[in-house]
């Protein structure tokens, strides 16, 4: 696998990160961030500003779609789900990632 | 249904104000949310909780930048606001807006209306069912190189051709219908085969249409009427169908009434009958029909055009003498003739000029919005060094000269439906009379594409033009730092075209001078008699249908006229308003029939060319017309009599002032044969009158005019003069009715009185006049206002030059003799070539046969006047526009101008 760069590999994961985690339930953008936090125990955090625009080109791309909707606390909010090429993209992007990390983890081992 | 979602997020994402608005309420929720989550979490204070929580979003400005951006819609945003620019500009320059805009707005106006009219009279759609797939068959005779009407013989032969369906034919008859009223007035009516309303199939509103069986032999005669004819003459009766109504001399039973607005074939109001199965009909004789019909199914027009093309041949070889010239053409309906190369060649050429039109229009526009641009050339300075490209910024002018052109085509679109409506229609109706159902002059969604290019082609030449070159050289410009350095100047484009302007601008008041000279000409035409107490009525007779009319015929309805016409006469003269009663065989100030002459009692016998006009006897005595020598008597209207009376220009251009009375004349029958003047009949003047209208009133030449006496009716259509008492126009409904009363078939087709028999000519003369004002004005406009921008951004910028050289000792009127120089020369070179234009229209127009008389009509004190003033205006519009912003810069100190570097 050719080499990638940093940001590239970063972006990769911001939106690796999006799909899995709407594949648990619809959200909307901060609490996609707040979810990630949580389940990642604080490890990552999201960059808030970036994640509108990763999910602005997950929705162009036609992998997730948005509606508003009200939250608990009755607030106008908009919902972010996955749609059925979303699923199947994040299948494939798991699958990427765990080659990835598989590839880095080998050469690590290496060295 | 992934593709849904991605076509539902792309559309959504497309429309800017909703995502801009759904942006900044999930980053408002998204910072609210997180405030909360800190107050709660970190116990903080409100106000720095949303601080940090902007913090932790990050700059919102950039991340909805790239929002922006992602949509891929960031040039949107950028084609708004360059329109936002652009109309902005047109608010902050009105002068160039108004002057650009109505500019733009008349190629626009011209273009459109042009293209329209071709198209009516070229492409226009049929509206009827199928109607691109209704046909008319024509023969094009190659030697002759034009239309010719098929026979009822063409009819049979081509009704049996496969690829074509619904075979039918038509032709136009002129018929005296008998109204309610009891007065009768010729209809526009069609004989026409039933096939007609399967063609142009329409319910009627009474009754029936006409079918097969009304044509067949011995079928009782019918007619069917147009929605016109029976609210008019019958007062929408709606007990007709089933009466009989006069006809001419017949009678015949309406079938039915068509609804408003029927008019199939052409424009016709009422409709008979066609037989079109006589027996023994023969190639290229009898009277000539129109021939229609619909493609068969899945047949395509070059399949019809190639079977009728076989009948054609087989014709040809089986009559050579007839056939070998005439080919079938098979031509869209709407298409009223073959196209020929030459008319191609006219549309071609129209076109290319309206463009050509356009461009230069637009160049001059083009010159002001230079001159804007240059103006703010350091604003174009300063975005060319924050980042804008070339292209960005040629972008932006470009944009400013659409919405220019946007404005200018609204409104030029609207002018032309404005004039389409108000003059087009009447202007082809003086033309060629009553106008084909399918003319529509409404705007047609080509003619506002083709408007809507020519904005396009305008934004281009008035935008992209400057835009390109005042954008060239910015780097240097920047590197150099010499903002307003005064690399911008005109070039030798524009002095092409400030020249073209002047040229035209000089050019144009002359022809409206034509026009005009043309139209009191005409209007003050002098027929030598009182012509607003008479009442000029055309009369005719309706002959039998027959196919073949025979000699026998012929002469029994000319005496069938003669004694109606003699009838009318004696009603007419019995009644009070009617002072006189009068026939002649051309109406004065119509054409007359041009023969040759020969004064064969002459020694050197003088031959001339003069006009002829049949009389009634008492012609003279009824337009009070006293006769040197004697009038006509009844005597003279026996066939041994042979004498005629001249007029005024007779014997003045004839006889070279010689009393002509007693001189003996022969005169040719005015066929080409008939060229041996010993041969001709010989006459003897007896009487001589004043100049009576001989001529028609757009002929120049002084006509010389022989009268010769005639039995009113004799000779074919004659025409009554009538003399009232009071206006002769009160005296027309009684003509209709006297000569219903007198002869049901004697026609009346039209009634006018002689002081408005030149009212259409003027109208379109008058028409041309205030088209060709127009344009003068448009050209007038724009070359003061081009010449204005570029004199007086010129002089502005040479404010530095201006100061220094004052600086240096040059004399101010120094100074003012070079900035003077150029302009002056380019307005001379421009006056001079609209003067040579104008020499060479001149000498262009004494070639043509319509302006032969116009040699040796110098101008008049008062055109060379006019004309001088003109040029004086736009010399002096030019030094206005030196002027002010020379004695600008001749004040300023030579310390500031060195300053201003």
């Amino acid at each position: 696998m050719p080499p990638r760069p940093q940001t590239d590999a970063l972006r990769g994961s911001l939106d690796l990160l999006i799909l899995k985690t709407l594949s648990l339930e619809p959200m909307h953008g901060w609490g996609i961030n707040q979810r990630v936090q949580q389940i990642s125990k604080g490890v990552l955090e999201v960059n808030q500003g970036s994640l509108y625009p990763a999910l602005q080109r997950l929705e162009k791309d036609g992998l997730v779609t948005s509606d508003w909707d009200t939250t608990d606390n009755n607030r106008r909010a908009r919902y972010y789900r996955l749609t059925v090429s979303g699923r199947r993209a994040l299948g494939a992007e798991l699958e990427n990632w765990r080659r990835f990390v598989a590839g880095l983890e080998a050469v690590l081992r290496v060295s | 249904m992934s593709w849904f979602h991605a076509v539902r997020a792309r559309l959504s994402l497309l429309s800017r104000r909703a995502t801009e608005s759904r942006m900044d309420d999930e980053i408002r929720l998204h910072i609210e949310l997180e405030t909360e989550r800190l107050v709660r979490e970190q116990q903080l204070d409100p106000i720095e909780a949303r601080r940090r929580a902007f913090v932790a979003f990050g700059g919102v400005q950039e991340h909805k930048e790239t929002l922006r951006e992602g949509r891929g819609t960031a040039w949107l945003g950028s084609v708004q606001l360059d329109l936002k620019l652009g109309l902005r500009m047109l608010v902050k320059y009105p002068g160039l807006t108004l002057v650009g805009g109505l500019a733009m707005a008349f190629g626009v106006w011209f273009g459109a209306v042009t293209f329209q009219m071709f198209g009516i009279f070229s492409s226009s759609e049929l509206p009827l069912p199928g109607g691109d797939r209704i046909v008319r068959i024509m023969y094009w005779n190659a030697k002759t190189l034009q239309d010719e009407d098929p026979v009822l013989y063409d009819y049979q032969l081509w009704s049996s051709a496969r690829s074509i369906t619904d075979f039918g034919a038509y032709r136009d008859a002129s018929v005296n219908l008998l109204g309610a009223g009891g007065s009768a007035e010729p209809a526009v009516a069609a004989e026409v085969t039933a096939s007609a309303f399967r063609i142009a199939p329409e319910r009627p509103l009474l009754g029936r249409v006409l079918d097969a069986s009304d044509a067949r032999a011995g079928a009782p005669p019918v007619v069917l009427l147009g929605y016109g004819v029976w609210t008019r003459r019958f007062e929408a009766d709606s007990t007709i169908v089933g009466r009989s109504v006069r006809l001419g001399a017949g009678f015949a039973t309406v079938v039915g009434v068509m609804p408003e607005g029927y008019a199939f074939p052409t424009s016709h109001e009422l409709w008979l009958p066609l037989r079109t199965d006589l027996p023994g009909v023969e190639p290229r004789r009898g009277a000539a029909i129109s021939v229609f019909g619909r493609l068969a199914a899945g047949t395509t027009l070059a399949a019809a055009q190639a079977e009728l093309a076989s009948y054609g041949r087989r014709l040809a070889a089986e009559h050579p003498a007839t056939h070998a010239q005439l080919m079938p053409r098979v031509l869209p309906y709407t298409q009223m003739s073959v196209p020929t190369g030459a008319m191609m060649q006219v549309k071609a050429l129209t076109f290319f000029f309206v463009v050509v039109l356009v461009v230069v229009v637009c160049s001059t526009v083009a010159l002001l919005l230079f001159a804007r641009a240059a103006a703010r050339e350091t604003e174009i300075l300063v975005r060319s060094a924050l980042g804008a490209s070339r292209r960005r910024i040629v972008g932006q002018l470009f944009a400013e000269a659409l919405v220019l052109a946007a404005v200018a085509t609204v409104g030029g679109l609207a002018a032309a439906q404005f004039a389409l409506t108000r003059w087009g229609r009447p202007y082809l109706e003086v033309n060629f009379g009553r106008l084909p159902f399918w003319y529509d002059f409404d705007l047609s969604p080509l003619t506002i594409g083709y408007g809507l290019a020519l904005a396009v082609i305008g934004a281009v030449v008035a935008g992209v033009m400057p835009a390109r070159k005042i954008t060239r050289g910015l780097g240097t410009q920047l590197r150099a730092g010499t903002a307003g350095g005064g690399v911008v100047s005109f070039g030798g484009v524009w002095t092409a075209v400030i020249v073209t302007q002047v040229a035209l601008t000089v050019m144009f008041p002359a022809v409206v001078m034509l026009v005009r000279s043309e139209s009191q000409r005409i209007s003050s035409y002098d027929l030598g008699f009182a012509t607003q107490e008479y009442l000029g009525v055309t009369l005719g007779i309706q002959g039998p249908p027959e196919d073949s009319p025979s000699p026998d015929a012929d002469s029994a309805l000319a005496r069938r006229l003669t004694s109606s016409v003699e009838a009318l006469r004696r009603r007419m003269e019995a009644e009070p308003g009617v002072a006189g009663v009068t026939f002649v065989d051309r109406l004065p100030g119509d054409y007359h029939i041009n023969r040759d002459l020969e004064v064969v009692s002459l020694p050197d016998k003088p031959g001339y060319s003069v006009e002829t006009g049949r009389i009634d006897p008492s012609y003279f005595a009824v337009l009070q017309a006293s006769v040197g020598g004697r009038a006509f008597t009844s005597a003279d209207l026996s066939p041994g009599a042979r004498v005629v009376i001249v007029d005024q220009g007779f014997t003045d251009l004839v006889m070279a002032g010689r009393n002509p009375i007693g001189h003996h004349v022969r005169i040719g029958s005015g066929q080409p044969a008939d060229s041996i003047a010993a041969q001709w009949p010989l006459y003897q003047i007896v009487g001589m009158v004043r100049e009576l209208g001989m001529s028609h009133l757009v002929q120049r030449e002084r006509p010389a005019g022989v009268y010769l006496p005639f039995v009113p009716g004799s000779q074919g259509a004659v025409n009554m003069i009538v003399h009232g008492r009071g206006d002769p126009l009160a005296i027309a409904p009684r003509v209709r009715e006297l000569a219903t009363a007198v002869d049901p078939a004697l026609r009346v087709e039209q009634m006018i009185r002689l002081d408005q028999v030149a009212t259409p000519l003027l109208w379109f003369l008058g028409l041309w006049m205030r088209v060709i004002i127009g344009l003068s004005a448009v050209a007038l406009l724009l070359s003061l206002s081009g010449i204005y921008a570029v004199l007086s951004y010129t002089v502005a910028r040479r404010t530095r030059e201006i100061g220094v050289r004052v600086a240096l000792g040059a004399s101010a009127r120094g100074v003012i003799t070079s900035i003077f120089r150029r302009p002056l020369t380019q307005v001379t070179l421009g006056v001079l070539a609209g003067i040579v234009l104008i020499g060479g229209a001149a000498i262009a127009l004494q070639q043509t046969q319509q302006f032969a008389g116009l040699k040796g009509r110098g101008l008049t004190l008062g055109e060379i006047g006019l004309l001088a003033g003109y040029g004086v205006l736009m010399l002096g519009v030019c030094a206005f526009a030196c002027v002010v912003p020379t004695m600008r810069a001749l004040r300023v100190q030579p310390t500031e101008a060195l300053r201003a570097e």
